[in-house]
C-alpha cells in the first residue's frame, strides 16, 4: 500500500512537469499546426538559463523562472517571425525538418558554451521535503508542480479571456477566415509560438531544479511531450494537463516493474503512444481531427 | 528507350565499375602504390571516408523508397540500420557465424522488424506517423543497450559487440566494394521499382492515398512493402557497417543525427529521383566530414578549438537544413538537372510559395 501512495505521488509530481512541457507543444501543434521538434531545446535553453542566472548572481532559482518566460518567449516570437513563417504552408515533411534543425542548432550552440558536463542547480532547501508517514515528497518537486499547473491555469485563462488569445484561437480553427475578419497572421503565429516557447523555458527553469542537465537532455521530453498530448486530446489546455499527469503515473509504474528503471524513459513513451494511438487515437479526452 | 540502349549504358555502367577496380585495386597494397608513388590512394583514412560516404548512399537512397516515393515522413530509419548491425554483430560475435553468412539476415531481420512496427504504425498520418517513427529509432536503441537477462546484458549493454576482424587481403578496400556494391543494389532496386507497377502504386499513394484505394492499390500491402524495402537495404548497411567497424554499440549503431542526415541527402538531391538522394548524400558526407576535421583538407578557423569542429559541424548543418528547406524545397538537383536555374528570383519564389 505505501508502495502503491509512493508511486502515485512520484508519477502526479513528475507528471507536472510533462503537464508544463506538454502545453505550449499543444499550443504550437494545436495552432500553427506544427509538431515542434525543438521544443525539448527551448525546454533546455531555459534550464540553462536559470543555471546560468543561479551561478552568477545567486538568484533564487524559483525568481528565475519570469526570466526564462520572457527571454523564451521573445526567442521564440523571433524565430517563428523570422524563419517558420516562412515555411508555414509547406508539406509537413519541411515544418518537421526545419524544427529538427532548429533543434540541431540550439542543442550544438549549448553544447559549445557550456560544454557536456552535467550541471545542476543545489539550493540550500533543495534536500529538504515534506514527510508523508515514510514518504519524503521534496518541497521542490511540489512546488514545481504547483508551478506548473499554475503556468497551465495562465495559458487558459489567456487563450479563453484575452483578445490575444481569441485571435490565437481564431487562426487556428480557420487561418483564411482569421485573415479575412483582419487578424496579423504573422502577429498572430509568431505570439503563439512565443508562448510556447515561454511554457517551454518555465518547465526548463523548474528542470534544472529537480535534475543534473546537459545540452542534450532536453530530447527526451519533445518525444514526452508528442505522448502526453495524444494521450490527452489536442486541442484544450485541461486535456494536456491530464495527459501528463497520466503519462507521470504510468511512467512510474512502468519504470517500477522490476527490470526496468529510468534508462527506458524513451522507450516506454513510444510503448504509450503506440498504445493510444492504435486503441484511441483523439486521445483520453479529446475529439479526433 | 530502345532495349539495345538501355543495355548500352548498363554496359557503361558495368564498365567503368571494372576500370574504377581495376585502377584501385593495386593502389590500396602500399608496396604498389610506392611504386608508383601515389600516396593518398594508399591512405586508409580516404578507404573509410569513401565507404562511410557508400553507406550513406544506402541509406539515403532506401529513405527515398518510403520518403521520397510513398511520401511517408519516415523518422526513424536508423533502427532499421542498427537492428541489422546488432543482428550480424550478434550472430558473429555470440553465434561465432561468419561473416558472409550473418550478413544475409541483416536486410531480413530489419524488414521482418519494418512489416511488425509498419502494420500498426503505417496506418497513422503526418505528424503522427513521422513522430511515431521517430520514437521507433530511439526507443529501440534504448532496449538494444539496456535489454538484460538475469543481469546480464542480452546485446552486449553499454560496453557494446566486439567481433574477430575478417582475415581477407585487403581488407579496406574489399569493405569499400561491399559497401559500394549495397548502393548499386539499392538504386537498382530504386531504379526498378520506380519502373513498376509497383512504383506506381506507391507514387499514387503519396499523390493521394484515398484516390489509390479507389483505382485498386492495396495501400496497406504497398506502403508496408516500401516500408520492409527501405528497412532491407538499410539495413545490409548496418550489417557491413559491423563487422567492418568490427566494433559496435548503441551510439554507434543508432546514432539520432543518422535519421535526419539520410532526409537531407535524400532532399538535397531531390526526393522521389534514382540518383538524387545518392548524388545528396556524397556532397553532404564531404561536407560534414571536412567540417569535422576528417579530412586531409582542414578548415582553421581563428578563436574555434580544434576539438570543438565536430560540434560546429552539426550546427553548421542544422542551418544548412534550415536554408534548403526554406530555399530550395524541391532540392538542389531542381537547377543543376537543368529544370529550372538558380537566382534570386527562384529563391524568392520558393520562399513565397510556403510563407505567409
Amino acid at each position: 500500500m505505501a508502495d502503491l501512495v509512493q508511486l502515485v505521488t512520484i508519477g502526479l509530481l513528475a507528471g507536472g512537469i510533462y503537464a508544463a512541457v506538454g502545453v505550449g507543444f499543444s499550443l504550437v501543434w494545436g495552432v500553427l499546426n506544427i509538431v515542434n521538434l525543438a521544443h525539448g531545446a527551448l525546454v533546455i535553453v531555459g534550464a540553462y538559463l536559470t543555471w546560468q542566472i543561479f551561478t552568477a548572481s545567486g538568484l533564487d532559482p524559483f525568481l528565475t523562472l519570469p526570466i526564462d518566460a520572457v527571454a523564451l518567449f521573445a526567442f521564440g516570437y523571433v524565430v517563428q517571425r523570422g524563419v517558420i513563417n516562412r515555411i508555414i504552408r509547406a508539406p509537413l515533411l519541411f515544418t518537421f525538418l526545419l524544427t529538427f534543425g532548429l533543434n540541431l542548432i540550439a542543442v550544438n550552440v549549448l553544447l559549445l558554451i557550456f560544454k557536456s558536463d552535467f550541471r545542476s542547480v543545489t539550493t540550500a532547501y533543495s534536500g529538504a521535503g515534506l514527510d508523508l508517514g515514510g514518504i519524503v515528497v521534496p518541497y521542490i518537486r511540489l512546488a514545481a508542480l504547483g508551478i506548473a499547473l499554475l503556468v497551465a491555469a495562465a495559458l487558459a485563462l489567456l487563450l479563453n479571456r484575452t483578445r490575444v488569445g481569441l485571435a490565437i484561437q481564431a487562426v487556428g480553427s480557420d487561418r483564411d477566415a482569421a485573415q479575412l475578419v483582419g487578424i496579423d497572421l504573422r502577429h498572430a503565429y509568431a505570439v503563439t509560438y512565443g508562448l510556447g516557447a515561454a511554457c517551454a523555458g518555465v518547465a526548463g527553469g523548474l528542470i534544472a531544479m529537480i535534475q543534473a542537465i546537459t545540452p542534450t537532455a532536453g530530447e527526451p521530453y519533445t518525444l514526452q511531450a508528442f505522448v502526453v498530448v495524444i494521450l490527452g486530446g489536442l486541442g484544450r489546455v485541461s486535456a494536456t494537463v491530464v495527459g501528463g499527469l497520466v503519462f507521470g503515473l504510468v511512467e512510474a509504474f512502468a519504470q517500477s516493474i522490476p527490470g526496468s528503471g529510468s534508462v527506458f524513459a524513451n522507450a516506454i513513451a513510444f510503448g504509450v503512444m503506440v498504445l493510444v494511438l492504435v486503441t484511441r487515437p483523439q486521445g483520453l479526452l479529446g475529439r479526433l481531427r | 528507350m530502345t532495349t539495345s540502349q538501355r543495355w548500352q549504358r548498363i554496359l557503361i555502367v558495368l564498365g567503368c565499375a571494372v576500370i574504377a577496380y581495376a585502377v584501385l585495386a593495386p593502389l590500396t597494397s602500399l608496396d604498389g602504390a610506392q611504386a608508383l608513388n601515389l600516396p593518398l590512394l594508399t591512405d586508409k583514412l580516404w578507404f573509410r571516408l569513401a565507404t562511410i560516404t557508400a553507406m550513406f548512399v544506402v541509406m539515403a537512397t532506401a529513405w527515398n523508397i518510403i520518403g521520397g516515393l510513398t511520401g511517408y515522413a519516415a523518422f526513424g530509419n536508423v533502427a532499421f540500420f542498427g537492428i541489422g548491425a546488432y543482428t550480424t554483430g550478434m550472430l558473429i560475435a555470440k553465434a561465432k557465424w561468419p561473416f558472409l553468412l550473418a550478413l544475409p539476415l541483416a536486410p531480413v531481420a530489419a524488414a521482418i522488424f519494418a512489416v511488425l512496427v509498419g502494420l500498426p504504425l503505417l496506418r497513422l498520418r503526418g505528424h503522427y506517423f513521422a513522430v511515431a517513427s521517430l520514437g521507433v529509432g530511439v526507443a529501440v536503441g534504448e532496449l538494444v543497450q539496456n535489454l538484460d537477462y538475469r543481469g546480464e546484458p542480452i546485446f552486449g549493454g553499454a560496453s557494446g559487440l566486439f567481433m574477430p576482424i575478417f582475415a581477407v587481403p585487403n581488407r579496406d578496400l574489399y569493405f569499400f566494394y561491399l559497401m559500394l556494391g549495397a548502393a548499386g543494389v539499392s538504386i537498382a532496386v530504386t531504379w526498378a521499382v520506380i519502373r513498376s507497377r509497383f512504383g506506381y502504386g506507391l507514387i499514387a499513394i503519396r499523390e493521394n492515398e484515398e484516390a489509390a484505394a479507389v483505382i485498386g492499390v492495396n495501400t496497406t500491402a504497398y506502403k508496408v512493402a516500401a516500408f520492409a524495402l527501405a528497412a532491407a537495404l538499410t539495413g545490409l548497411a548496418g550489417g557491413i557497417f559491423a563487422q567492418w567497424n568490427v566494433f559496435i554499440d548503441q551510439e554507434n549503431s543508432f546514432p539520432i543525427a543518422y535519421n535526419v542526415e539520410m532526409i537531407l541527402m535524400a532532399l538535397l538531391g531531390g526526393t522521389g529521383t534514382v540518383f538524387g538522394p545518392a548524388a545528396g548524400a556524397v556532397v553532404l558526407q564531404l561536407l560534414i566530414q571536412f567540417l569535422s576535421g576528417s579530412l586531409p583538407i582542414t578548415l582553421d578557423l581563428p578563436f574555434v578549438p580544434e576539438d570543438a569542429m565536430p560540434v560546429l559541424a552539426q550546427v553548421v548543418l542544422g542551418v544548412l537544413l534550415a536554408l534548403v528547406v526554406i530555399f530550395a524545397p524541391r532540392g538542389v538537383i531542381d537547377f543543376f538537372g537543368g529544370r529550372s536555374r538558380l537566382t534570386v528570383a527562384y529563391l524568392r519564389r520558393s520562399l513565397r510559395e510556403t510563407s505567409i
